[in-house]
């Protein structure tokens, strides 16, 4: 096992430098680099700055020598300098994490505590009325724009709600966009206020983790049942509760924990959508707008990042397999 | 196609699925009409072609014609029965014209990422080996990359107009059906008929394209239903993030951006473009999970 692990890590890198040559390329080749922007945005700029300039930010070198600096700065750490935000994208990228993580751990957690329940339950209740209800509900999360989706959550509860026309009740409001109030403090405070501004977030982007969490937990609970082991289990007598827990569950649950591990970078990269509506200062946000900005130093960090984020979970949902299925022998 | 319907006896005397002389295609049609959510997302998805194709017929202005003293008209007004945006376009025309780039980037790019995809997968898995492993390298690595930013990041050089979206959604969307064909053709190269077709020195286009593609249409046609889907969704999430269809052409994602700016005053605005791209992806998704159901060559038995 620990050769495996060994053995898979290598084979990350390769992947990861292929990656950041694909992405590098991407971003310098495309047209408008960043002393063009500043051109087009400042008539002032002269000629002579321009090649000053390009010579300053090392422009001016072939892509493959440009590429190598910038290997060489990264893998000691150094990102680069965000021009847009006025500071080391490492700095920049420490807080968007933070950030990011509040709520994608919210998302998550909420997406599998309603997904798991509700696909039992639509399993062993197959083409029961809620079964129906569950699997409809599945269609609905993965076809509605989760922008559009959070728009629409923003006007209900944030702009117009039914409550706040009674006297006394506005505050059900929710915020709007952002991520605290200012000056709230810390502790007990600071936990409820951004728990407020959590809400809407949070559910909008569990929406879509949720309903296929649905789905997998359904497919996979319906297979297990089939099985002749939990046939043999209830053959022997065994109360239906203890077939179900312990025979069934735990097998249909292993499938399920490889999907959620490979999913958890979706759901990290998924949020860019969701902290553009929400204004939520989080990695994502950072992403479209720094790409969308043309600041390419902060676009590449963030696009590496989730990249080795991929490549993480996808070797941790392999590893998990392995330890929660005997069956399975890696070597 | 020919598919000989082979049927269990015993089976076919309890419940007669498969009636005599009926083919494959048929078999499935009939499934599916019994689908009944699948056959209302095909008929909503037909309605809603219509409407784009007729969109200069049935729209009550033109989808340019701004009404500048009629600006922000409210919903259910006697000239304007979906309202008015910002610069007084009639909002239900420009809708049903939003809804023909919108559609046609939809089919567009599913049908690019799942010939693209095919090809792939073809490849892959016919010549094994090397080639293969190639191909399924690179599959890897595109699954890896942080797509939504990559297709942001073209999405701003190359976006504007209806052909660069298509093809930067097919460029990248191709690695699920490659890697699908490429398991079907796998599964099928060594079946007795592929080998059968090919002692009789048939050549390798004949057996790739007699015998083994039609074979794995089913699957292929499924993952291009649902596609279609996706495909609107990213072209929706690319304008909305003002890189991909630009105005003055309206697509549903645009309309939305636009939207978003009066929301607090005009919050129909927003309302239903969204709405139309979530009713379309909601069809293809209907519509695609019943063709699944219907073509599943295992339930024929």
């Amino acid at each position: 096992m620990q050769r495996y692990i060994f053995r898979r890590l290598l084979q990350m890198i390769p992947i990861a430098l292929g990656i950041s040559v694909l992405m590098f390329a991407l971003l310098t080749l495309a047209p408008g680099d960043p002393v063009d922007l500043l051109i087009s945005s400042d008539p002032r700029v002269k000629p002579e700055d321009v090649v000053r300039l390009k010579h300053l930010y090392g422009l001016d070198q072939p892509i493959h020598i440009r590429y190598l600096k910038w290997l060489g700065r990264t893998v000691q750490g150094d990102l680069g300098f965000s021009r847009t935000y006025k500071e080391p994208v490492t700095e920049l990228m420490r807080d968007r994490i933070g950030n990011s993580l509040w709520l994608t751990v919210t998302a998550f957690v909420l997406a599998v505590g309603v997904a798991v329940p509700v696909g039992i339950y639509s399993a062993l209740h197959q083409y029961s009325f809620l079964d129906y209800a569950a699997t409809t509900f599945t269609f609905f999360g993965v076809s509605i724009p989760v922008f559009w989706f959070g728009i629409m959550a923003i006007y209900l509860f944030a702009v117009w709600h039914p409550w706040t026309q009674i006297p006394g009740l506005a505050w059900v409001l929710l915020p709007p966009g952002g991520i605290s109030t200012p000056g709230v403090g810390e502790g007990l405070p600071f936990l409820l206020d951004r728990l407020r501004y959590m809400i809407l977030p949070s559910i909008v982007l569990a929406l879509l983790s949720m309903a296929s969490y649905t789905r997998y937990t359904r497919s996979s609970m319906l297979e297990v049942v089939r099985q002749d082991y939990v046939r043999t289990a209830r053959a022997k007598g065994l109360a239906e509760g203890v077939v179900i827990n312990k025979h069934a569950l735990r097998n249909a649950l292993i499938p399920l924990i490889t999907i959620m591990a490979l999913s958890i970078s979706g759901l990290f990269a998924g949020a860019p959508i969701t902290e553009t509506v929400f204004a939520w200062p989080g990695v994502g946000r950072l992403l479209v707008d720094s790409v969308i900005g043309g600041d390419y130093v902060a676009a590449q960090a963030v696009l590496m990042f989730l990249a080795v984020l991929v490549l993480i979970f996808n070797l941790m949902a392999d590893i998990g397999y392995a330890f929660l299925d005997p069956r399975i022998k890696y070597d | 196609m020919v598919r000989n319907a082979v049927t269990v006896p015993a089976l076919t005397v309890a419940a007669p699925v498969t009636q005599a002389g009926e083919g494959y295609w048929q078999i499935a049609w009939r499934r599916l009409r019994r689908h009944r959510l699948a056959m209302g997302g095909l008929l909503i998805i037909a309605l809603l072609v219509a409407t784009a194709v007729f969109a200069p017929w049935i729209a009550p202005y033109k989808f340019e014609q701004i009404d500048l003293l009629n600006r922000f008209g409210k919903p259910l007004a006697p000239r304007h029965l979906l309202g008015t945006d910002d610069l007084g376009h009639d909002v239900l025309t420009r809708l049903l014209f939003a809804g023909r780039v919108s559609l046609l980037v939809g089919f567009a790019a599913a049908l690019s990422a799942i010939a693209l995809g095919t090809l792939v997968g073809v490849v892959a898995g016919f010549y094994t080996g090397l080639v293969d492993n190639a191909l399924m390298r690179l599959t890897d690595i595109i699954l890896t990359l942080p797509i939504f930013g990559v297709l942001l990041l073209l999405g701003r050089y190359f976006g504007g107009g209806i052909a660069p979206i298509v093809a930067i959604i097919g460029l990248f969307g191709w690695t699920t059906a490659a890697r699908l064909v490429r398991g079907e053709i796998l599964r099928l190269r060594t079946q007795d008929f592929a080998d059968a077709a090919r002692a009789l020195g048939a050549s390798q286009s004949r057996i790739i394209f007699r015998h083994l593609l039609p074979n794995a249409l089913a699957p292929i046609i499924v993952a291009a239903t649902l596609d279609v889907g996706g495909a609107i969704l990213i072209e929706a999430a690319l304008s909305y993030f003002g890189v991909g269809i630009q105005p003055p052409t309206p697509s549903w994602g645009n309309m939305l951006q636009n939207a978003q700016s009066y929301m607090w005053t005009s919050p129909w605005l927003a309302f239903w473009p969204g709405a139309m791209i979530f009713l379309t992806v909601l069809c293809f998704n209907f519509f695609g999970d019943g063709l699944r159901d219907a073509l599943d060559p295992r339930l024929r038995l």
